[in-house]
């Protein structure tokens, strides 16, 4: 069973790393567009579109690349993630900019829904970044409804330092995991 | 020995609460062991107060820890009990084993021999045990007697019956300790903590030692923060199994669990009791730390204050508890008077101190202090705030202490190896070593208050 699953999410990454290069451009942070660049060189051929069959909800800890959890198999729509400074939940200018995106996007497209994951780096201890990373996707969440979106299309999870965005050491890849990642519904 | 025998003074302990001693052991809950003789309470008694000559400063029990005799079935289940029983003793660091000096019984065939207190006077010893082990097919017989080397009185004597060796040894090293300390002891606590062993975050137990390592949950999903209640039968923790964080309770007896299902999270549960769990949710919109019943029923909200408030840890009473706050932008302790509301600031030192583990047998605080954003290290304070001692350092990060029942040592996880493993060490930082090996990576260890 577990093997299944680690073959499903490699073939989603597989597959969706062909597609998530034209996303990075106009949704991801530049940090974001480097996380990404190893797993589309690794793809020694265009990846076939297939039916986005639902991926499981977690994956196994052990990631099964390099850049880890992230950009990523859930990536689907147009929502680009926004970037936290260290130990804090509140939202930098840049942030505010792709909340407007969002919601701009959630605006023309009203059948959609959007989940919002709150994740940390992997400093501090791991109780309280459970309730950091609940605090950054609120807080994203909260910009959202005040620029309109119904409450009722925002759902929000904390997944503290538990699902890193990249798996590295050092300010780089910590930046990328102080984030609030959309996936859209 | 001849160092032991420098320095030694006369110190009476207390008298032993052989009352609260019998009471522990009958309220325990699942029997593992038969109890024939009681012949030990009546010794206890008898003695009121126990005098024990003790070297000065060290606090270490000088004993002789004779061979067992064996009967029935051959010799080698008493060598391996005797084994079992020495590094029980030894694991709680508070005795000083003496090998066993010829001639201890002054007639060697058997039941008629008589101790020779004076040779163990000799060599320092404060307290004798010795006894036999009798086999009958598989069940296993052990006799054991207590004495008080210098006033040569019998302490206590006790039989134990049973099929597992291990359990039979432990039983008698609780009674021990038990005994002579006037405290509960670590023989038969457990310890539950988080491994990644399945490639999945899952709760798994094991005794105080680390042995007898069995997976409690299945979730495939990331389980986090176990806590036993104070009676083991319950646990508190957090899964991820409806794709949020949410806490969930299990009952130990009838693997029944409820899930509290509230919005938002539910983050790091604590006991306060064997009826009532504190822990984190946010359904009402911000943090804050509510006590839950076991039935998964809100029975009260506890804080209220903006921001981060997690990780409750309850004074032994329940009148106290100590949690985590980021009321002033970075995370302090803070104790509140579960009575008056009232709450005050604990930690100074350090910008981001977490993790809160209440002492079961002091007036002390163990937690995780983030060092200047470098390593995380495990300190101890005073309820009072006085007393702050680093007890870890020099070696990864080290984090999530938790005290064994009797108050003497912490369970904790470093990184001092590259990947997360549990150790142990003594509450003055003494004494760390690898409490277990297991794949994966392991975290979060609650060592329990009760014993099997």
């Amino acid at each position: 069973m577990r093997k299944k699953i680690n073959g499903m999410v490699v073939l989603a990454l597989m597959v969706t790393a062909g597609c998530s290069s034209e996303k990075a451009a106009t949704t991801a942070s530049e940090s974001a567009d480097k996380a990404v660049a190893p797993l589309v060189a690794s793809s020694p051929t265009p990846a076939p579109l297939i039916p986005k069959a639902p991926a499981p909800i977690l994956s196994p800890i052990t990631a099964p690349t390099p850049t880890g959890y992230g950009f990523d198999q859930w990536q689907r729509g147009s929502l680009g993630d926004v970037f936290f400074d260290f130990d804090r939940s509140s939202l930098r200018a840049d942030d505010q900019e792709r909340l407007k995106q969002n919601a701009a996007w959630l605006a023309s497209n009203t059948g959609k829904r959007a989940l919002i994951e709150g994740h940390c780096d992997s400093r501090g201890t791991s109780e309280y970044n459970l309730a950091l990373g609940e605090r950054r996707a609120s807080s994203a969440k909260e910009y959202l409804v005040r620029l309109g979106v119904a409450p009722t299309r925002l759902e929000t999870v904390s997944f503290g330092e538990e699902r890193p965005f990249d798996t590295g050491q050092g300010e780089a890849a910590w930046a990328k995991n102080r984030r609030a990642h959309f996936i859209v519904k | 020995m001849t160092l032991l025998c420098n320095g030694f003074q006369i110190l009476t302990i207390g008298r032993i609460d052989m009352q609260c001693f019998s009471r522990t052991v009958s309220s325990i809950f699942i029997t593992l062991i038969c109890l024939t003789t009681f012949s030990w309470r009546a010794a206890a008694q008898e003695n009121g107060e126990y005098i024990a000559i003790r070297k000065e400063g060290s606090g270490n029990i000088a004993l002789v820890l004779n061979k067992l005799d064996a009967r029935g079935q051959g010799n080698a289940g008493a060598q391996r009990l005797d084994t079992i029983i020495r590094d029980g003793l030894d694991f709680t660091g508070i005795f000083s084993l003496i090998s066993p000096p010829l001639n201890i019984k002054n007639n060697s065939d058997g039941e008629h021999a008589v101790i020779n207190f004076g040779v163990l006077d000799s060599v320092a010893a404060e307290v004798y045990a010795g006894g036999t082990l009798t086999t009958k097919s598989t069940t296993l017989n052990l006799d054991m007697e207590v004495y008080d080397v210098s006033g040569a009185k019998l302490l206590f004597k006790k039989t134990y019956r049973g099929k597992d060796p291990r359990a039979l040894g432990y039983a008698f090293c609780a009674d021990l300790v038990e005994f002579l300390t006037g405290k509960r002891s670590i023989f038969g606590s457990k310890i539950v903590f988080i491994s990644t062993k399945t490639g999945y975050k899952e709760i798994y137990e094991c005794d105080f030692d680390g042995r007898g390592v069995e997976q409690l949950t299945s979730s495939h999903s990331i389980t986090l923060t176990p806590a036993l209640s104070p009676d083991g039968r319950y646990l508190a923790y957090t899964d991820f199994i409806s794709g949020a964080p949410v806490l969930s309770i299990r009952n130990l007896l009838d693997k029944k669990t409820v899930a509290v299902a509230r919005s938002g999270v539910g983050i790091d549960p604590g006991w306060r009791s064997s009826s009532e769990v504190a822990t984190t949710l946010s359904f009402e919109g911000d943090q804050e730390i509510y006590l839950i019943k076991t039935n998964g029923v809100i029975s009260s909200r506890l804080t209220n204050s903006p921001g981060i408030d997690i990780s409750p840890t309850f004074s032994p009473d329940g009148s106290q508890m100590a949690y985590v706050s980021a009321r002033n932008g970075q995370p302090q302790i803070f104790i509140q008077d579960m009575h008056s509301g009232q709450a005050r600031r604990l930690t100074f030192s350090g910008n981001y101190n977490t993790q809160p583990s209440w002492s079961p047998a002091e007036n002390k605080i163990a937690f995780t202090m983030w060092e200047n954003g470098g390593e995380l290290n495990i300190f101890v304070i005073n309820v009072d705030g006085s007393g702050l001692v680093k007890l870890t350092g020099n070696s990864g990060n080290n984090e999530s202490p938790s005290w064994s029942p009797d108050g003497q040592m912490i369970v904790f996880a470093s990184s001092r190896q590259g990947q997360k493993r549990l150790y142990t060490m003594n509450v003055t930082g003494k004494n760390q070593k690898q409490l277990l090996s297991m794949e994966g990576e392991q975290m979060q260890p609650f060592w329990s208050l009760f014993r099997k």
